[in-house]
């Protein structure tokens, strides 16, 4: 039994990207579900089911009332901050292939710039005596209390262990900003970067620099997931789901596995590759782009070689050939991705991954026949490979 | 003066402490006198076979003690002290004593001796909370001959709110959430211990802990104490964004325990540019606030830093010992409690393993230590001798006198290098020593004209000092 094939990506809907919606984020939600029924050419009657993120204040039922869908036969909540992303779509797609719901819209909205921001450090932790409470108090008291950080630890080990520079790590940003530039949708259209900029930006939390770290931004993003056969009957070419998964690693923590793993590793993001490369029946090889969460730049380094599309400490080499550039071996974020176009929590980059596979990307990836997606790294994470039908 | 800010009144009151110049202080009741080097020698356990002619150099402030007179003059800095009082900063701690030695004394000499201000820094936050250091001087001479000086310094600072409940605390505001499964480490800590969970039937060790263990799904489980040495895995340097209750830059550590398990904590005494991926580190106990102590890390080898200590980010808080932080809340040169401050950078790269390194020397703190040398150095103040009233004040048991640690700097030094000649001694003040502790000296000779000494107890280091010796003839 596989799920592979079965369901497709049949719209996608978005707000507009900025640093302060003005409006709650509900009604961001509500506005980016119905961009994406539109897209698919249905309506919000067609809707049975809701997924979203664990995190995200808008829950299912809100955004059913505001859309006027009638009922819900399918809701889902995906944990795991920003590795929840390709999850929702992997939820949804079990959903349809399963016969639980005919068409589930999955949705992120936030303001997370004019808002509550992740990156700024929580005073105490108001988690109690939960699991995860007690996960973050070995780590909260002693001011290790952002996500930079929590990177940044595991970075440095990089750094230590393959002879990665701070250099290396901005080649990453420095491509994503040259992505964003020429995307009008993106926050940093027409605003690229140099490494030198990268190098003179503040330290955040050493070893990165702020121009590791990805923006904050406000706004909405919707996916729309159906049968396979329905999307084909549906105005735009559907995006095919050939793998979808789910992976946290060995002694895995929310974002600091640092007790019994190699910080120059993210298992999670191994397994859920291999989950992918089975599902599919593909490999590196047979990916033409590749959409990779870029909240810091030195998980995308890892990414790349957790994926298989390099060797272990490579990737430093491979992104400074050019190797995530547009004309590169693998472009890599074509949108911008996070750093570049907007940080909506990973779920704009499976948006760019359907226009890549339609053929409808500002910065269209020639002959782009299968597309791997990856969700937020050191936490437990997620992944699709979307391919055309 | 109404109007005035306390900063102005203080800074007027210095102003006119320090135009007044030298005073005469207390009278030396007794010339330099075998009988009393005798009880100083026998009580600090120094030889004393060379004092057949001249006095130990460290005894200089005895011969000045009031002993049990209850008409005990004040100290010069009274005023200063007591306006500090009345604005609540009650609290007060020794930070320095340094002194100088112009030359030993003759038995038969009569003293004298005065003091003088010598001024009045703030306000500085430290780890004790924020306060003014109140430095002065004392001098004795031989007729109208100068014979040595001792410079003396206290911090007055405001004591940090004591919490009500323990959800109340005002203190440090980053605190772990504490449950079944975490309290036996969070107790640990608190008693100075750092313990390593341990599966009571499969013997493997785990951190963090938690109620199964993962290779045998026992649910019994015990814990070891960890060595507290380890190297270092990981880090980083947090600059931004803000964190509550923290001064940026501060280094955030993954270490790596010799017993195998990993922890996270903040990397003190160790500039961030200096900090390396497998450099060795020891753990060091901080106090954040009443009610919670963190486990944290320090270079190897290096010394525990003052309570007070004025060093930046996550390093500002007090690692010592329970009680300094109420003991004394009088003022005067006769309170002693730990404390210190960052304010004379003292240098204190010590490395005991070093090639010049002198042998260490145990000083077990009895009771009976305790109390003989704080007599035999004419010191009768309660906290010395009495239990019940040093525990009444805040503290966990009597201990030891300043002047003893003076003289134990010197009879460490002069054991082990017999033919120097002392110049002075400078010391920086850390956590108490208690009745019960050992005191371990080590030290090392940086030149043939210093020696750095270190004197640390179960708490940390009770007292860093510079010897300055005289230049060989």
């Amino acid at each position: 039994m596989t799920l592979s094939g079965k369901t497709a990506i049949a719209g996608i809907g978005a707000t507009e990207f900025s640093k302060e919606s003005g409006r709650s984020e509900l009604q961001l939600a509500a506005e980016a579900c119905v961009d994406a029924i539109k897209d698919a050419g249905l309506t919000p009657s067609d809707v049975d089911g809701l997924v979203t993120f664990s995190s995200d204040s808008s829950s299912e039922i809100a955004v059913a009332r505001e859309l006027g869908i009638p009922g819900l036969s399918f809701f889902s909540r995906v944990e795991y901050g920003g590795g929840a992303a390709c999850g929702t779509v992997a939820h949804a797609a079990m959903a349809v292939a399963t016969g639980q719901a005919q068409t589930v819209v999955c949705y992120r909205a936030f303001n997370e710039r004019s808002g509550h921001r992740f990156g700024q450090a929580a005073p105490r932790s108001d988690r109690g005596v939960t699991s995860t409470g007690m996960e973050f108090s070995w780590h909260l008291p002693y001011g290790f209390a952002t996500p930079a950080a929590w990177v940044a630890m595991y970075a440095r080990r990089y750094m230590h262990e393959y002879g990665a520079t701070s250099e290396d790590f901005g080649r990453v940003a420095v491509a994503m900003r040259r992505h964003a530039a020429t995307n009008p949708k993106a926050w940093f259209h027409e605003r690229p970067i140099t490494l030198e900029d990268h190098q003179a930006s503040r330290w955040v939390v050493e070893p990165l620099h702020l121009l590791d770290c990805c923006q904050e931004s406000d706004g909405g993003v919707a996916i729309v997931v159906t049968s396979a056969e329905r999307a084909r009957d549906l105005p735009n070419p559907p995006a095919l789901i050939r793998g979808a998964a789910q992976g946290a690693g060995p002694n895995q923590m929310m974002m600091f596995s640092y007790y019994e793993t190699d910080l120059t590793t993210l298992p999670a993001m191994g397994r859920v590759g291999e989950t992918l490369w089975r599902q599919a029946g593909l490999g590196p090889a047979d990916v033409r782009a590749a959409i990779l969460y870029d909240h810091f730049t030195p998980f995308v380094l890892v990414q790349l070689e957790e994926l298989g599309f390099c060797g272990r400490g490579e990737a430093k080499d491979f992104v400074a050939d050019g190797g995530v550039e547009l004309d590169g071996h693998l472009p890599v974020n074509p949108n911008g991705g996070q750093l570049g176009e907007a940080y909506i929590h990973g779920m704009n980059g499976i948006a760019e991954a359907v226009r890549q596979v339609r053929g409808t990307a500002v910065n269209q990836v020639a002959g782009v026949e299968n597309i791997i997606v990856t969700a937020g790294t050191g936490v437990p994470t997620s992944g699709l490979i979307i391919s055309r039908f | 003066m109404e109007g005035e800010t306390l900063h102005d009144q203080l800074m007027a009151l210095a102003g006119e402490l320090t135009a007044a110049g030298e005073r005469p202080a207390g009278a030396c009741p007794d010339p330099v006198n075998a009988a009393m080097i005798r009880n100083w020698t026998q009580a600090l356990g120094d030889r004393g076979t060379r004092w057949a002619e001249t006095a130990p150099p460290a005894m200089i402030q005895v011969w000045s003690m009031p002993g049990l007179n209850p008409d005990k003059p004040g100290s010069i800095a009274d005023r200063a002290l007591t306006l500090l009082n009345d604005e609540g900063f009650t609290g007060v701690v020794a930070t320095n004593c340094e002194q100088t030695y112009d030359r030993y004394l003759r038995h038969g000499e009569h003293l004298r001796s005065t003091m003088r201000f010598g001024g009045a820094t703030g306000p500085k936050r430290t780890g004790l909370g924020e306060g003014y250091f109140v430095t002065w001087y004392q001098t004795w001479y031989s007729g109208d001959e100068r014979v040595a000086e001792m410079m003396f310094r206290v911090l007055k600072f405001r004591p940090r709110r004591r919490s009500s409940g323990s959800h109340a605390a005002k203190g440090y505001p980053l605190r772990p959430a504490v449950g079944p499964d975490t309290r036996f480490f969070w107790d640990g800590v608190r008693d100075g211990e750092l313990r390593i969970q341990r599966c009571a039937e499969c013997g493997r060790l785990r951190h963090p802990p938690g109620p199964m263990c993962p290779a045998c799904q026992a649910t019994k489980r015990d814990h070891v104490t960890a060595s507290g040495r380890g190297t270092l895995h990981s880090y980083v340097v947090h600059h931004h964004p803000p964190v509550p209750g923290l001064d940026p830059p501060f280094v955030v550590a993954l270490v790596e325990l010799d017993e195998g398990v990993r922890m996270v904590g903040n990397l003190l005494g160790c500039p961030p540019e200096q900090v390396r991926i497998g450099m060795p580190v020891e753990v060091s106990f901080q106090e954040m606030d009443d009610e919670l102590t963190l486990p944290q890390w320090r270079p190897a080898g290096s010394p525990t830093p003052s309570p007070a200590g004025t060093e930046t980010g996550a390093g500002a808080r007090s690692e010592r010992g329970p009680g300094a932080e109420t003991a004394g809340s009088e003022p005067g040169p006769e309170v002693e409690t730990a404390g210190s401050e960052a304010e004379t950078e003292v240098e204190t790269a010590l490395h005991p393993e070093a090639a010049e390194g002198l042998p260490e020397l145990r000083v077990e703190l009895t009771p009976t230590f305790v109390i003989a040398t704080a007599l035999a150095t004419r010191d009768f103040t309660p906290v010395h001798h009495d239990t019940a009233l040093a525990r009444a004040q805040g503290s966990k048991d009597i201990f030891l006198n300043i002047l003893t640690t003076m003289g134990l700097v010197q009879r460490y030094v002069l054991e082990h290098l017999p033919d120097v000649a002392l110049e002075g001694i400078s010391v920086r003040l850390g956590v108490p020593a208690y009745a019960g502790d050992t005191l371990t000296l080590t030290g090392r000779v940086v030149d043939d004209r210093a020696v750095e000494v270190r004197g640390a107890v179960s708490l940390g280091d009770h007292a860093v000092a510079t010897v300055r010796l005289k230049e060989q003839p």
